[in-house]
């Protein structure tokens, strides 16, 4: 039967589509169910990489904006951003690599099914619009995904109240841009929008930016976003939001209970992202939920038998689950393996790491100074600030630090969190430390090629035994 | 001219001393090779002569610290010094400062007792066997933490099966096989009695804690096995009664212990493999057979070896053992006389049990145990007959020792006793 598959996977982002490529890899026959006109999910089309995309254009506009400094003339007249050249650029840089997986899907011969899905019955799935049919399937992969979600007391209305989803392909700078939630989505948007010239304010429920990141990366960013001339309104409840004709306005409760009223272009909503599941059919299917997430096993299965899940969609039932394009990749590969067979390991989901594109970047993994404390870690806490390296001053940037925690028993290294230039790079290192279970004696001992910025986290190595060599 | 009294390096492979007692005091005259202090290494107790001649004029390290070999402990002056003079020589490794109340409250200042013990032990620790060990470690898939902290407790890590990637032993998989609870949760330390409760809280000595931690270690480390055997110890009794006058005549006692590591010598001459150790995947076979005998001491316990035991007659034997017991009683031991045992006696009997169940003294392989040696009533040609018996256990290592080599063991032993040569005695 032509549309009878080892695997159908429903949902082609950056779970759905490598464990499409995994599975395809290690001999299944494998259909990708996709509703979108593009592969990629929200990853290439909506999240990262047109946020980055924006975030490198606000990268070069810094630097043009401080030409003096580095002996560069400008002819007359100070430098600006043109968005319609801003928006092509990111358009071509998407479509390059929505069209990468399509070749993908035919080197590895996957078949790119277009449409809804739904599911209906043991292994079988309707596909409802698009090109319509009924696919067989040994075992069935949702990776659905996640949407933008609002909190109580703010409607979206996608034009002058809006989210992640549309602030990616705005035709023109808004002269005031109010951020609710000050997650990744938030302060990414807050940086890319302030260098493009908007007056931005930030308004966070916590009393921190960025509150998974641990405590110290909070105030080094609060203090550099003030520094840049972001306001930076913490503790702050928003209770009420109305579009205007000409804007918004917001009402925001202050720590102090005052309410402060704010007025500006556009309001992005940045609260956080919630399943994807409507028209899936999983309470049919009798798939159990938490909260409208799917709870899966640590291997990825759901409650029932021959479907799996992965990504933004899921919750293995241990509070949040990180909603992370790698997350879902690696799910993805090892949902894949598994069903082919392979023995597989679940993911320590401490050792995710995290990267925060703002300016100035943060690279995160594994435990805050917090929660290790609270974890009963007897902690030990190593500092490096990047402005003391030669290749920091050479680049000019200056600001933020590593941060190692580690367990004083064994000196095991628990957590890194970086914050300033190449964070979201250096990161690396310290993820690969975590995984292979380093001590921060071995992180010591490993040469860090000099002038570099991963200098800072050997010398943090240093400083969590009491003694940095440059400080 | 001041002298200085150095922490004494007893034995190569030991790092740090303890000072355990000042038998003199500050101001005492003390004589060339007077006993000075007391000291605990993890090795032996050793009392410490002075190194000159003349007036104690400054202890630098008190009772119950720590300090690296070779450090600065005491300062001797010339008999007419003055006690409050001396300008003492820079300690090689200063000595750790007391804990004192400030170092409660602010300990985050330093941790020189994780920077000392690791700096400590790499300078001295590491000779030859260590090395073999920590490369040993290395081959086995595992990660730096894991080997931190296998090295903390004394386990090999071999003997943890590994669930990581291609059998790599994780810090799951050694939290789980020490028996501690994984991700970070701690043991409370002070959960064990309420804050009110009535009780004394000791800190244990050296000797005690090195005892706590190779008993543990050897637990986890060999797959012990017992086997018991009766042996009648009716002729080397008669042999004893014969001979004891003409022994004490000649300056030496005549034990059962002589005679049963005369049995044990010609059983391990036989059995080649319970006189070896196990080392990653190689049997170390050892050319001298050493027998270390366990001696009860009032805080502890002390296993002196005899050494080359295969060249020594009886009376050597019972000499031997007399010479050790009464040193490692005495603290007069020398680290060599503790160190490269092959097999180890132990003897419960002396204080009544009919037999113990020892655990093994690593790296050896086996541990003979001999209860107590009386009188009892036994079958011989279907009659009941009175004669002198003992259980003897013997502990041994089911990795390399399989039951059937045990026993034989065991029973050349009960045969050399049982038909002990008199004219050996």
């Amino acid at each position: 039967m032509s549309n009878s598959y080892d695997v159908v996977v429903v949902g082609a982002g950056t779970g759905g589509y490598v464990a499409a490529i995994r599975a395809a890899q290690l001999g299944k026959s494998v259909a990708v169910v996709e509703k979108q006109k593009a592969l990629g999910g929200t990853c290439l089309i909506w999240g990262c990489i047109p946020t980055k995309a924006l975030l490198e254009h606000a990268h070069a506009l810094k630097v043009i904006q401080h030409a003096s400094e580095w002996g560069v003339t400008l002819p007359s007249g100070s430098p600006a951003i043109d968005m319609t050249q801003v928006q092509a650029r990111k358009d071509k840089i998407v479509t390059t690599l929505t069209k990468g997986i399509e070749f993908l899907f035919k080197k590895n011969k996957i078949t790119w099914i277009k449409g809804t899905a739904r599911l209906a019955g043991p292994g079988t799935v309707d596909v409802v619009d698009g090109d319509r049919q009924t696919l067989q399937a040994k075992e069935i992969i949702l990776a659905t995904g996640s949407s933008p979600r609002s909190v109580p007391n703010v409607q979206i209305d996608h034009a002058r109240i809006i989210t992640s989803d549309e602030a990616i392909h705005l035709k023109q700078v808004p002269a005031s841009l109010v951020i609710l939630g000050s997650g990744a989505v938030g302060v990414e948007f807050a940086s890319i929008y302030q260098r493009f010239g908007s007056e931005v304010t930030v308004i966070e429920l916590v009393n921190r930016l960025v509150p998974v990141e641990d405590e110290a990366v909070s105030a080094e960013l609060e203090k550099s976003f003030k520094k840049q001339g972001i306001t930076v309104l913490t503790g702050t409840k928003v209770t009420r939001a109305s579009a205007t004709a000409t804007g918004v306005e917001v009402d925001a409760e202050t720590p102090d209970g005052s309410t402060r009223k704010i007025s500006a272009d556009l309001l992005l909503v940045a609260t956080g992202r919630g399943p994807v599941t409507t028209g899936l059919g999983v309470e049919d299917a009798g798939i159990a939920l938490e909260r409208g997430y799917i709870n899966v096993d640590e291997l990825y299965r759901t409650s029932v038998t021959g479907v799996s899940a992965i990504g933004d969609v899921i919750t293995l039932g241990t509070g949040p689950h990180p909603q992370l394009a790698h997350v879902s990749s690696m799910e993805g590969v090892i949902v894949a393996e598994r069903i082919a067979g392979k023995p597989v390991q679940p993911i320590n989901y401490d050792h995710v790491p995290g990267c925060t594109y703002c300016d100035p970047e943060i690279g995160s993994v594994g435990l805050t100074e917090a929660q290790a404390r609270q974890r009963g870690y007897d902690v030990a806490i190593g500092t490096f600030p990047f402005g003391v390296l030669g290749r920091a001053r050479m680049a000019g940037e200056t600001e933020g630090f590593v941060k190692i925690v580690a367990d004083k028993k064994y000196d095991e290294l628990l957590g890194v969190h970086l914050i300033g230039p190449r964070s979201t790079e250096l990161v690396a290192e310290a993820v690969l430390a975590l995984r292979l279970e380093c001590t921060a004696e071995e992180l010591i001992k490993t040469i860090h090629a000099h002038p570099t910025f991963s200098e800072a986290v050997g010398e943090a190595a240093h400083a969590v035994h009491g003694a940095a060599i440059h400080v | 001219m001041p002298t200085p009294v150095l922490m004494p390096q007893m034995g190569e492979s030991i790092a740090e001393g303890t000072i355990v007692r000042w038998i003199k005091k500050v101001g005492d005259s003390v004589d060339r090779d007077e006993p000075l202090f007391e000291i605990s290494t993890d090795k032996v107790d050793a009392e410490i002569p002075a190194p000159a001649a003349g007036v104690l004029t400054e202890i630098k390290v008190k009772e119950g610290e720590t300090v690296a070999v070779n450090s600065v402990v005491a300062t001797i002056g010339g008999a007419s010094e003055a006690v409050a003079t001396p300008e003492p020589p820079r300690p090689a490794a200063a000595p750790p400062a007391p804990p004192t109340r400030d170092a409660v409250v602010a300990p985050d200042v330093t941790d020189p007792p994780h920077v000392k013990g690791s700096t400590a032990r790499r300078s001295n620790g590491r000779q030859a066997p260590a090395r073999a060990v920590e490369d040993d470690l290395r081959r086995h898939r595992s990660s730096p933490l894991v080997r931190r902290i296998a090295r903390d407790h004394h386990v090999d890590i071999a003997q943890i099966p590994g669930s990581g990637l291609g059998g790599r032993v994780t810090k799951h998989d050694i939290l789980g096989y020490i028996g501690e609870q994984g991700s970070g949760v701690r043991e409370q330390e002070s959960m064990s009695h309420d804050s009110g409760a009535r009780v004394e809280i000791k800190p244990l000595s050296v000797m005690r804690k090195k005892i706590a931690e190779h008993m543990v270690m050897s637990r986890r480390t060999s797959a012990h096995v017992h086997s018991v055997f009766h042996v009648n110890f009716s002729t080397v009794e008669k042999i004893r009664q014969q001979k004891k006058a003409e022994y004490e005549q000649s300056g030496a006692r005549l034990t059962y212990m002589a005679f049963i590591a005369k049995a044990v010598v010609a059983a391990l001459r036989k059995f080649p493999i319970v006189n070896a150790s196990l080392e990653g995947d190689n049997v170390l076979y050892k050319k001298d057979i050493n027998i270390g005998i366990a001696v009860a001491l009032e805080s502890g316990l002390i296993v002196p070896v005899i050494k080359r035991a295969d060249e020594k007659n009886l009376l050597g034997m019972s000499r031997a053992i007399v010479d050790l017991a009464d040193r490692a009683r005495s603290k007069q031991l020398k680290p060599e006389d503790v160190h490269d045992g092959t097999f180890t006696i132990t003897n419960p009997g002396q204080f009544g049990s009919q037999f113990g169940m020892p655990i093994i003294n690593q790296p050896q392989v086996a541990i003979l145990g001999v209860g107590t040696i009386e009188k009892r009533p036994i079958v011989v040609d279907d009659a009941i007959a009175i004669r002198t018996m003992a259980y003897l256990t013997l502990g041994y290592d089911h990795r390399l020792v399989d039951g059937a080599t045990g026993d034989q063991f065991l029973a050349e032993i009960k045969q050399q006793i049982e038909h002990f040569d008199p004219s050996a005695a």
